[in-house]
């Protein structure tokens, strides 16, 4: 055990590491606010909606990769705007993340991604996708 | 193995030598020494063990330490340092919307409906995952398109019904329906759980890009 | 001389006089000092002013009156009722759905009448109406924290009515995931039960492990919980590859997990008082009420299925079954810990004994073909559509199967009239007798004991009820 080591002085290196990476005192703050935690790691890519993906082996296997969703939510992050993409690699299901990989498919047909929309105007409001097997007897237009 | 050894109720008959402290976790059976079974308390029957038979030591040693552990609370202090050490140790929790757990490419999750690649979706109607249901959750109901081509009309999905077992993907002969990784959509109303084609389909053309990883990773044990 | 005899003897004739007047001296001083005149005697219409019932009285308070100062009031007759205590189905120690009706005296409880049917579902019933392979998934829902083992119940049902016999690999994963759900229910059990009798502490430790084995029923078939895993003719699905590592390394850990455990409750004095000689059940009583698994080995029984007639691949894995002497609860603490490490053992040997091969039975009228099969082969996917549509026949009969649950003995009464689904399935669950017996448990032990010992039954309402 080196010297700096016992002193803890490796704990504080990694504080100063954290603050400098989170945007001085002033962005730290705001991400301990929005976040509860401060973190240091390596960018590992970002979404097309903003958020940014990050890893650091430091942390035990289930915290060791995270996701800072996009400013643009400010503080309605949610966990289902994560996007398919980069759902496997956040799931700890594959180690590559989308962009390394070329076996994703992508086809033209495929939709952009929406979170869980649940409680907003552009829920799911569930419908019939048949005629109605009965039709209700219409006397005006029957008679003309 | 005679039914009269098996309910040998325990009679509380000592061995004469038992005075040793017996290690609880360390001590694995051991074949007994031929017929004298029954006369050892506790009984050394091979494959079982008694876990509180040892009447408690009478040497003085003994009885003094237990009672230095009575007085000096011994085993509290144990229990506390066992307590204070994991204060000390990382949490194991993680800070779920930001960090999450891991899945395996099994997981059964939300429904989807998925498409072949030209974007024909791939449901042929068959109904296999309507008959295999066993909470019933599936309603189908199929016509043929103007292209000739057997299709559904209704692929109803009552998600508060479903038990996720997994069967109708299961049952799928055309990878159609899945069991997709998602298990953020819940809802506020029960309404909105009441998937149907469409709403199924766009989960399918949304999670496409996982779902099609996710069999291809499990397919050498599908 | 003469005079001073004359003054002796008068003076001796006042002796005389005055011994009779010290001989009546208390007398004498008695009458003396009862004059009483250091005491205020009231006079009588002082006297009179209080003779109501109350100081100052009114119209309505001048009316009452005392009771004679030497009367004699028959007390009316009262009814007295021990305190009838609903505890539960709220009760967060209740264990899920539990309402139990005690009769209280004080703090003791002279009966304890559990009420069950809260989480009735029908299972029994709704089975008769579902094929082989779509009843299958209920039975994760029965006893919902031993999920994998009910399944192998039902499976080895089935199996026995069919009369097959499964790969060696398949009855090894099963004794392997079966024995994960053994830790898995005993650290429900222990830490649950812990938490009642007052130590938070081991159920987050206990409950983090439980969450590693949680994942891996989500690696091997897609649900944490309710897995639908092992079928009628093996497994669903084979292991991924790394599993059985990671297995390994969880079961390596798990053991001082255990310990810290240990080193917390098993000699702790609180933990001791609260549970030793509490809940005491004979081994007489065990066998009368129809106990089993821990229950019955807690009171001394040497009895576990999977030593007395094994299943699966129990034959070929060395394992000691704890048994227990007092039957109380702190015996049944220890049979639990105890359990749990063997437990690891069994794991340890399955992972090493592991054979190659099939994961199911190759009768293609039972078990569904490989997905590149039925794509490929039209017989298999004739097949395919044949068993996901109508099932399999099972030809009549009946049979009892149980196998060694967590819980005790999970067994599954399957009645076949020859067609695609059962024609009757009772099961027996071990908790029922359990809780039956909680009359018999309870009775005169104080309330909070009553907690211990809901605790030591590890009732669980999905199989309860049904």
């Amino acid at each position: 055990m080196s010297l700096a080591k016992f002193l803890a002085l490796d704990k504080l290196a990694n504080f100063f590491t954290i603050i400098r990476q989170n945007g001085g005192i002033r962005g730290s703050l705001y991400k301990l606010y929005r976040q509860d935690e401060l973190k240091d790691g390596k960018l590992v890519g970002e979404d097309k909606y903003g958020n940014k993906y990050y890893e650091n082996p430091r942390f035990f296997y289930g915290r060791n990769r995270w996701v800072e969703y996009s400013d643009k939510v400010n503080m309605n992050y949610d966990g289902s705007q994560v996007p398919a993409e980069w759902f496997g690699w956040l799931h700890y299901k594959t180690d590559l993340p989308p962009h390394q990989d070329p076996s994703r498919p992508k086809y033209k047909w495929m939709a952009d991604f929406t979170e869980n929309l649940s409680g907003t105007t552009g829920q799911y409001v569930p419908y019939s996708t048949t005629r109605p097997k009965v039709e209700p007897w219409d006397p005006k237009s029957k008679s003309a | 193995m005679s039914l009269a050894k098996l309910f040998s109720v325990s009679s509380r008959v000592r061995a004469t030598g038992a005075s040793s402290l017996v290690l609880r976790h360390a001590q694995y059976s051991t074949p007994s020494d031929g017929g004298k079974t029954e006369m050892v308390y506790p009984p050394n029957l091979p494959g079982y063990k008694y876990v509180n038979a040892e009447d408690p030591n009478m040497s003085m040693k003994e009885m003094s330490n237990r009672a230095a552990q009575t007085l000096f609370w011994t085993e509290l202090a144990r229990g506390f340092a066992v307590t204070l050490a994991h204060i000390f140790k990382e949490p194991a929790t993680i800070n779920y919307p930001f960090e999450k757990g891991p899945l395996s490419p099994r997981f059964r999750g939300e429904h989807a409906l998925r498409r072949y690649p030209s974007g024909e979706e791939r449901c042929i109607a068959c109904k296999l995952c309507e008959a295999i249901c066993p909470a019933q959750a599936i309603t189908i109901e199929a016509e043929e398109r103007k292209d000739g081509s057997r299709r559904t009309t209704r692929y109803d999905i009552d998600m508060t019904k479903c038990i996720y077992c997994g069967f109708c993907q299961e049952a799928c002969p055309v990878d159609a329906i899945v069991e997709g990784p998602n298990f953020e959509f819940s809802t506020e109303t029960h309404e909105e759980l009441l998937y149907n084609k469409e709403k199924l389909l766009s989960n399918g053309d949304k999670w496409e890009s996982e779902i099609a990883t996710n069999i291809r990773a499990d397919h050498l044990y599908r | 001389m003469a005079s001073l005899i004359n003054v002796l003897l008068r003076k001796s004739k006042n002796f005389g006089q005055t011994v009779a007047l010290t001989k009546n001296l208390p007398a004498l001083y008695n009458v003396n000092s009862q004059r009483k005149a250091h005491r205020w005697m009231p006079d009588e219409e002082y006297v009179k002013q209080f003779e109501g019932a109350v100081m100052y009285p009114d119209e309505v308070t001048s009316l009452l009156k005392h009771p004679p100062y030497n009367g004699i009031i028959t007390p009316g007759e009262k009814q007295v009722r021990n305190m009838v205590l609903n505890f539960g189905p709220q009760h967060p120690a209740a264990h899920g759905v539990l309402r139990l009706v005690l009769e209280l005296d004080g703090e003791t409880v002279r009966a304890a009448d559990p009420h069950i049917g809260l989480l009735h579902r029908g299972t029994e019933k709704l089975i008769e109406y579902k094929t082989y392979t779509q009843a299958l998934p209920y039975f994760d829902r029965l006893d919902y924290v031993s999920m994998m083992c009910n399944e192998q119940c039902y499976s080895l049902a089935v199996e026995k009515l069919l009369n097959i016999d499964i790969p060696l690999r398949a009855k090894y994963i099963r004794t392997l995931f079966a024995e994960i759900t053994r830790i898995l229910n005993h650290i429900m059990a222990v830490g649950t039960h812990a938490l009642d009798v007052g130590a938070l502490t081991p159920f987050f430790w206990l409950f983090e492990e439980r969450e590693k084995m949680m994942e891996f029923y989500e690696r091997v078939s897609g649900a944490r919980m309710h897995a639908a895993y092992i079928r009628p003719g093996g497994v669903s699905l084979d292991m991924p590859l790394g599993l059985m590592d990671d297995i390994y390394e969880f079961a390596a850990k798990f053991a001082e997990r255990l310990d810290e455990v240990e080193d917390v409750l098993t000699t702790n004095r609180i933990w001791v008082q609260r549970t030793k000689d509490i809940g005491v059940v004979t081994a007489q009583d065990a066998l009368n009420y129809g106990f089993s698994g821990v229950m019955l080995r807690g009171s001394g029984i040497k009895w576990d299925l999977r030593k007395s007639q094994p299943y699966d691949a129990y034959h070929l894995v060395d394992f000691d079954v704890p048994i227990g002497t007092n039957g109380d609860c702190y015996d049944r603490y220890l049979c639990r810990v105890e359990e749990m490490r063997q437990s690891l053992r069994i794991i340890d040997q399955c992972l090493n004994q592991m054979p190659p091969g099939e994961i199911k039975t190759d009768d293609a009228k039972l078990t569904p073909p490989s997905r590149e099969e039925m794509k490929t082969s039209m017989e298999a996917l004739i097949h395919h559509f044949k068993l996901f549509t109508q099932g399999y026949q099972v030809p009549p009969g009946s049979t009892y199967t149980a196998v060694e649950a967590p819980k005790g003995e999970f067994g599954i009464y399957l009645v076949s009239d020859g067609g695609s689904k059962p024609y009757r399935c009772k099961i027996k669950a071990p908790g029922f007798a359990h809780l039956a017996a909680l009359e018999k448990i309870g009775k005169n032990s104080m309330l909070a004991d009553i907690v211990a010992i809901i605790g030591t039954l590890d009732v669980v309402f999905g199989e309860i009820d049904r």
